[in-house]
């Protein structure tokens, strides 16, 4: 599949989006940064409906400057779902069916893939939240796209709900090797589906690459919230996860107790051994300890007296110890 | 009940309103659209389409006369290419009705057109519909109750049409006798106010009949557009 690859400017207002960077064919990228920093904003530049002062966009070796949104072959799913409210479902579904290239989806393979069978003859304005949510993907994935946008498709969803939809888009993403550019604001949804992040920050990129390693840069971790910071460890690494789909999962500083010896008896189900990088007074009453394990790296907040009573100090070992059901 | 005169008259009335609602319908839409959009020169059109609401009626007819009468420019081309003539015909009095109800139909179907939410054209521009595609599955169909209702609206209006059509089709009984037109005509002879007063209930029902099916379809349009 297509990687997709940009370095736009646009100036609007007193805001200026200037973008540089490449997403790849063949995972999910997503587009992180608070309200404001101009993460929609980029989307509908890659998907043509909103014109850039300078640059390039290409989609694999296709440059898609000069061409119209609908020749693109970019899907893009919208924060709120945009069905047609004059047909129903399954009218939605074969709009987007029928203007697919050749060789595109059964409608009907689709509908069960998103759970959709028993909805399809509903006038759309009779759908839930989620139902509706789900057509637009399955709509989405109709049209054949080569690179599917979506702009925070799960904002209007909740607990329970949120989850098994971004369930689904990992599912979807794996049955299709669709590649796709996800935006959100919601860093555990950034983690359970990301492979790769581009960061945004008043529109422009602080921080993209490899999820794992970008989001360890000093730039990302400034855009967090102090209680959200932390790292990101791969989900195959942890036991008992409750959300079993995620591809990793965002363990915040405050999550993780430390031991400076191998813990005993113990609940804690996840516990790693590692080495001690760093350790950075965050402020008079707090320490943030870095250790290096085999399942990368792990931050934790601790107390000064902490630091103090277990002798942690650069280069000692350490055992990182996680609540099952913080995860 | 009615006479055998005042089903003429009406007759007369529903096929010059019926032509020139049906006849002027493709030239409204398309103009709502443009109108309904940001273009350069959307102004200058916007003060085009309602000229007939600020120009006297009689003046509008006087003006179909001078171009479109037999000797005026393009009348004399029609009648020499197609032998067509309009001055003096109900096909003129449908012609000089349409001129008039264009303005009030343009912009009911303007509001339908501009009430339909614009991200629903991004959505299928999304799905790889191109411009024309979209108009014709996305815009068309969720302004159409609004156009059915602009249209009953118009052919409302077109019923009661008087200074333009009396001036460009005259007041010929049979041929372009409107109910208006043949109220007025009574009206010049002694003794005839109640046969006025007969053909002016038929007016006002059949105007609250209008005003009533395009109230009811408007509230289906917004319905529709509600989803």
């Amino acid at each position: 599949m297509s990687a997709l690859q940009a370095n736009v400017m646009l100036r609007q207002g007193a805001f200026t989006l200037s973008a540089r960077f490449a997403a790849p064919g063949d995972g999910i990228t997503v587009l992180f940064g608070p309200s404001g920093s101009g993460k929609s904003t980029l989307l509908s530049v890659l998907a043509g409906l909103k014109r850039y002062d300078r640059g390039s966009i290409a989609l694999g070796d296709r440059k898609l400057d000069d061409v119209a949104p609908h020749r693109r072959g970019v899907g893009l799913v919208f924060q709120d779902a945009r069905l047609f409210p004059h047909l129903t479902a399954r009218q939605n579904l074969a709009y987007a069916q029928c203007r697919a290239p050749r060789g595109a989806l059964n409608l009907g393979d689709a509908a069960e893939f998103f759970d959709l069978s028993a909805i399809l003859d509903r006038p759309v304005g009779h759908l839930s939240g989620g139902e509706k949510s789900r057509v637009a993907l399955a709509r989405a994935l109709l049209s054949s796209p080569e690179f599917l946008l979506l702009d925070e498709p799960f904002a209007a969803l909740d607990g329970v709900r949120r989850r098994s939809f971004i369930a689904v888009l990992l599912k979807m993403h794996r049955t299709w090797r669709l590649p796709m550019m996800v935006v959100t604001h919601n860093i555990d949804d950034a983690a359970a589906l990301a492979s790769h992040l581009v960061a945004l920050k008043d529109g422009a990129v602080v921080a993209s690459g490899e999820f794992r390693t970008a989001t360890r840069s000093p730039a990302f971790t400034a855009l967090l919230d102090s209680r959200d910071e932390g790292t990101a460890l791969a989900a195959s690494d942890l036991r008992s996860l409750q959300d079993a789909n995620a591809r990793s999962l965002w363990l915040r500083a405050d999550q993780v107790l430390l031991a400076s010896e191998p813990p005993g008896a113990i609940s804690a189900r996840n516990i790693f051994q590692g080495e001690i990088r760093a350790i950075e007074v965050e402020s008079a009453n707090s320490r943030l300890v870095e250790l290096q394990t085999q399942a990368g790296t792990i931050v934790s907040r601790v107390t000064p007296e902490a630091v103090a009573e277990l002798g942690l100090a650069v280069g000692r070992q350490a055992w990182a110890l996680i609540k099952a059901h913080t995860l | 009940m009615i006479s055998a005169v005042e089903a003429q008259i009406l007759a007369t009335s529903f096929k010059v309103a019926l032509w020139a609602v049906a006849g002027v319908l493709p030239l409204a839409v398309a103009c709502a659209f443009f109108l309904s959009r940001r273009f350069p020169g959307r102004l200058a059109l916007d003060g085009l389409v309602h000229l007939p609401i600020i120009l006297p009626p009689v003046l509008i007819g006087f003006l179909l006369l001078l171009l479109l009468g037999r000797r005026g420019p393009v009348g004399a081309w029609l009648e020499q290419v197609a032998g067509i003539h309009l001055a003096f015909t109900a096909a003129g009095a449908a012609l000089a009705t349409a001129v008039m109800i264009f303005p009030v139909f343009v912009r009911s179907i303007r509001l339908s057109f501009e009430a339909a939410d614009r991200n629903l054209f991004e959505a299928a521009a999304m799905l790889r519909a191109g411009p024309l595609d979209r108009f014709v599955t996305i815009a068309l169909p969720l302004a159409g109750p609004g156009i059915l209702a602009g249209a009953v609206m118009a052919f409302a209006t077109a019923l009661g049409e008087f200074g333009a059509v009396i001036t460009f089709a005259a007041n010929i009984p049979g041929r372009t006798q409107t109910l208006p037109l043949a109220i007025y005509a009574v009206l010049q002879q002694p003794g005839g106010e109640a046969e006025a007063m007969r053909l002016a209930v038929l007016s006002i029902v059949l105007a609250m009949l209008g005003l009533a099916a395009a109230a009811i379809l408007q509230r289906w349009a917004a319905r529709r557009l509600a989803g």
